[in-house]
């Protein structure tokens, strides 16, 4: 399956769940996401839900909390007036939450199939606008220098007694001055990085050129996901 | 409009969202926090209105597939919200780019505008971002607030408005905090990288330009 064919099917489950009324319809969309899970990423498809459950399960707990031990009743008996009951409001925190974890793991069935290559090669594949994509990886590429100026302004500001390593009055007072080191701290590397380091290695001509190349069109595989996808939220949407 | 330089600032401000927004989310502080780059982008490029809605409404939009894609799959539902946040920074939160930077900060002025912005800010996120909170949430998002939203529901009110009041009680606090942080972050950043923003050709500034 192409990343492009991937997305396209992502958002079709998404859109078709977010429509989806009654549980049935969502139900319908997490079989298909699970077949293609276990077709797309096969031995490592149980894999696929963990992440949704880590994500979902919290939540639905909350709600849970929520709707069912404080409010009590669900959202139509509200509208309704009627004093309602624990188990219709338990109802509408099964919906929600299922409708959550078909989108949860539709996106993480996707960047597991994918699993095999680089980000950069897989943004280099989508047929997206080339100033999209050069956004992308530049941001990925500053996540990390963000998370390391993290480490090393925390490092020295410890060290320097401005803040301390755990819990403390002194990090409220002083939490300020590590935001503001780091932000310092990446900005100088990022005015180094554009006007000396990435001009002379020609990196951003580099990456236009890595990121340029053409995207292959849907595969037939593409084309009878996406199908199944028009399919099953059409009917989600409907039932 | 897109320089070299415009886009390494994009990217940047894409990445201090998803880094602050991140650590919030998974610590789940009653905040949200992750709108920050946003404001500062356009703070950055608030010599051009236009092209401070474009590039703080475009580092959004990466922040939002990179955190969707990594950490949070519900993110990309409040587009929308994004949306609103770029207008409002672009078209009125840039006004205050003097008095941030101003070389002898007043402290009244200072503050006032970060309040009045915040606040105006909040109001319009919680208006945009109710509707999803009501009807893909069923009201509540996993946040502190949702506790508010808990107790209006037990009041009676139905989940929009439940939403929408749970949100106009906290996205003004929130939205006060992340246009403060922007503010100093913007009053923070050096010249010399404010002049790479402005210049329109391709060529960054030599080193006299500082």
């Amino acid at each position: 399956m192409t990343p492009n064919g991937a997305l396209i099917f992502a958002t079709l489950i998404v859109a078709g769940v977010t429509l989806a009324g009654r549980i049935t319809g969502i139900l319908l969309l997490l079989a298909l996401c699970t077949v293609f899970a276990a077709v797309e990423i096969r031995t490592r498809w149980l894999a696929a839900f963990a992440w949704p459950v880590a994500v979902v399960a919290p939540l639905a707990a909350f709600m849970t909390i929520v709707w069912v031990g404080v409010v009590g009743r669900s959202p139509d008996e509200i509208a309704a007036g009627l004093p309602g009951t624990r188990a219709a409001a338990l109802w509408h925190v099964a919906i929600i939450s299922s409708r959550l974890f078909v989108v949860a793991l539709v996106i993480r069935a996707v960047v597991l199939g994918f699993g095999h290559i680089t980000p950069l090669d897989f943004i280099s594949r989508l047929k997206v606008p080339l100033t999209l994509k050069k956004l992308i990886v530049l941001t990925l590429s500053w996540i990390d220098t963000i998370l390391h100026a993290v480490d090393r302004s925390r490092t020295a500001l410890i060290t320097a007694g401005v803040i301390a390593p755990r819990l403390s009055l002194r990090n409220a007072a002083n939490g300020w001055i590590l935001v503001q080191t780091v932000w310092l701290s990446v900005i100088t590397i990022a005015i180094g990085r554009a006007r000396d380091k990435w001009p002379a290695e020609n990196t951003l001509s580099r990456l236009d050129r890595s990121l340029d190349a053409p995207a292959r069109g849907l595969t037939l595989r593409d084309g009878a996901w996406i199908t199944a996808a028009v399919i099953a939220g059409g009917l989600a949407v409907l039932a | 409009m897109l320089t070299t330089p415009r886009l390494i600032a994009i990217a940047l401000c894409a990445a201090l969202n998803f880094s602050i927004g991140t650590i919030v989310y998974l610590i789940k502080l009653p905040i949200y926090l992750d709108s920050i780059g946003t404001i500062l982008c356009a703070l950055l490029f608030a010599f051009d209105r236009k092209t401070a809605f474009v590039c703080a409404w475009l580092s959004s939009i990466v922040s939002l597939i990179v955190s969707a894609l990594l950490i949070n799959p519900f993110i990309p539902w409040f587009a929308a919200t994004d949306v609103a946040i770029a207008l409002v920074a672009a078209f009125l939160i840039t006004g205050g780019a003097e008095t941030f930077r101003a070389r002898t900060m007043r402290p009244g002025a200072f503050v006032g505008r970060v309040l009045l912005y915040g606040v105006i800010l909040g109001v319009v996120a919680a208006v945009v971002s109710a509707p999803v909170v009501a009807y893909l949430f069923g009201g509540v998002t996993g946040s502190g607030s949702a506790f508010i939203v808990a107790l209006f529901l037990k009041a009676g009110q139905q989940v929009l408005s439940a939403a929408l009041l749970s949100g106009l009680a906290a996205e003004p606090v929130d939205k006060t905090l992340q246009v403060l942080l922007a503010a100093l972050l913007y009053r923070a950043t050096p010249r010399d990288f404010l002049v790479m923003l402005e210049a329109r050709a391709e060529a960054p500034p030599s080193r006299a330009a500082r």
